[in-house]
């Protein structure tokens, strides 16, 4: 199946998101979560895009202070 | 002669300390001033006059005695839970002696009331809350900045000399540059937290202080921190720039506004401007959006998901639902950006002692419609202003916003700074150095509706 990002497939997951989780949503947390998913959704797909397999994690990071 | 209200709190501490203001007096006038100045603004959502008396007669002698603070509406007092600025929280709170409060304490200061913020945190204008949203001092038609939007208004319209904050994706730094105050966001892990709701998993919010200079602040943050900060003077000051969205994608009047500013502190401290790059600033942003939401998530099940109370604003119900459809996959991808943006910035701070930007894109919009006009694009100030705040949480660096001008409208331009891990007093040195160079003009402009009183004698 094709990726896509468009509008249907937003509301089809977050509706089946919530249901499999269940979250009961009205019309309003709908439109909340639509324009949230819309602004959310296409650069967190740039995120998981990103090729980070050369950046050795961090163990117990100490945010206080530069990386080891 | 000054009114003490007037009086900025290093003013305030040695005015007691001297015997020429009565800190009970002053007490019973920043309440009044409170009554009488707060209506238009809505920043301080709860005052306490007993318990205010009852601490300033136990203040000991300490740095800040009897000067009256303000408390943001995220940490716990011994008599009252805090609330966040909503009317329903996903984690149980109580009363309690919580970190700010203590280290208040143990400086002598009063807590006289506590500041309004943004509901849950969860933006950057103070225009949502439980209480109803705060006001800008600068114009109560605008957004005072958020989320520690009351902590700001108060400090600007000269109700207390003083506030402490919580920045977790620049909540202190956007308030400070919307009503032309300093705020610094410590390094992380270095002042005071414990009671905050979050403090056991949050790895991106910190207390800080909101105060109208960066001496103010110094004062403020040596309590916060434990430990006094060190006055120096900046010299040689490598300032690094970055020609990208943060820099370049704001209005003309800030760009101007905040090119001056490192222009005059480059003069002042005899140092040098390096262009720098720092890419991936956008999944920066994103990535420290993604773990500070799933470290708020604690608490909510979807069983209380499904008992939200309608007293929450739309926003808030549909986030917090929302919230519990991010994949795991992205958290984990953002702890890797965060490592990377953590190598990249010390491999940076080998070579510019700090960073520059605005603070935020555009100076304080409407409270009825928070949005900004910028080169590319019009955008919610919401969205504008995050990419600029978001890599000092990600990382744990200390960032700093300071007044920086005026705009056409009479309204405040912020610069940030940020610096190496511990470097915090860095920045106060350098926010001292900017002032220096502009003859303290903009941390000494007021509001009008805080314009200085004055008194014979």
């Amino acid at each position: 199946m094709e990726a896509t990002t468009d509008g249907s497939q937003a509301d089809q997951f977050i509706a089946a998101g919530l249901a499999s989780l269940g979250i009961e949503a009205d019309e309003v947390d709908l439109a909340i979560m639509g324009a949230l998913h819309g602004l959310l959704w296409p650069p967190l797909l740039e995120l998981l895009d990103m090729d980070l397999g050369d950046v050795a994690p961090e163990r117990c990071p100490d945010l206080s202070r530069e990386p080891q | 002669m000054t009114d003490p209200l007037d009086l900025g709190l290093r003013a305030q501490a040695a005015a007691i300390a001297a015997g020429e203001v009565d800190p009970a007096e002053l007490l019973e006038a920043t309440l009044a001033r409170i009554e009488e100045r707060n209506p238009a603004l809505n920043a301080v959502v709860e005052t306490f006059p007993e318990r205010s008396r009852e601490m300033l007669a136990a203040a000991p002698d300490g740095p800040l005695h009897g000067v009256p603070v303000v408390l943001k509406d995220e940490w716990p007092l011994p008599w009252r839970a805090q609330r966040f600025g909503a009317a329903e929280l996903t984690v149980h709170t109580a009363p309690g002696e919580s970190g700010p409060y203590r280290a208040l304490r143990d400086a002598g200061a009063v807590v006289v009331g506590i500041g309004n913020m943004h509901e849950l945190g969860g933006g950057t204008t103070g225009n949502t809350s439980v209480y109803g949203p705060a006001r800008n001092p600068w114009d109560p038609e605008r957004c005072p900045g958020g989320s520690s939007s009351g902590p700001a208004a108060s400090v600007a319209a000269r109700l207390v000399p003083a506030a402490v904050g919580a920045d977790g994706l620049g909540s202190v730094r956007f308030p400070a540059a919307y009503c032309g105050l300093t705020g610094l966001k410590p390094t992380f892990g270095r002042a005071a937290m414990e009671g905050h709701h979050m403090a056991p998993v949050t790895t991106l919010i910190v207390s800080g202080p909101l105060c109208a200079d960066a001496g103010d602040c110094r004062l403020l943050a040596s309590s916060l921190y434990g430990e006094e900060l060190a006055a120096g003077k900046a010299s040689g000051l490598r300032i690094g720039v970055v020609r990208d969205a943060v820099s370049e994608d704001v209005t003309p009047e800030v760009a101007a506004a905040c090119e001056a500013a490192v222009e005059a502190l480059r003069a002042e401290t005899g140092g040098e401007v390096r262009e720098i790059e720092l890419p991936d600033l956008e999944a920066a942003t994103l990535s420290a959006l993604l773990i500070i939401n799933s470290e708020a998530a604690r608490g909510a099940t979807p069983a209380r998901l499904n008992q939200l109370s309608p007293e929450l604003s739309p926003i808030a119900r549909g986030t917090l639902k929302y919230r519990m459809l991010l994949p795991a996959a992205a958290a984990a991808q953002a702890q890797l950006v965060r490592t990377l943006m953590r190598r990249r910035l010390a491999a940076l701070f080998a070579a510019v002692d700090v960073i520059a930007w605005p603070t935020v894109p555009a100076p304080a919009p409407p409270l009825e419609a928070p949005i900004v006009e910028l080169p590319s694009r019009t955008s919610t100030a919401d969205q504008a202003n995050v990419r600029g705040a978001a890599l000092a949480n990600l990382t744990g660096i200390p960032s700093i916003s300071l007044p920086a001008g005026l705009s056409d409208e009479g309204l405040p331009i912020g610069l940030q700074l940020q610096a190496a891990w511990g470097a915090d007093e860095l920045l106060l040195d350098a926010a001292e150095a900017l002032e220096r160079a502009n003859g303290r003009r903009w941390v000494e402009s007021l509001p009008p509706l805080a314009q200085a009183t004055t008194t014979e004698g």
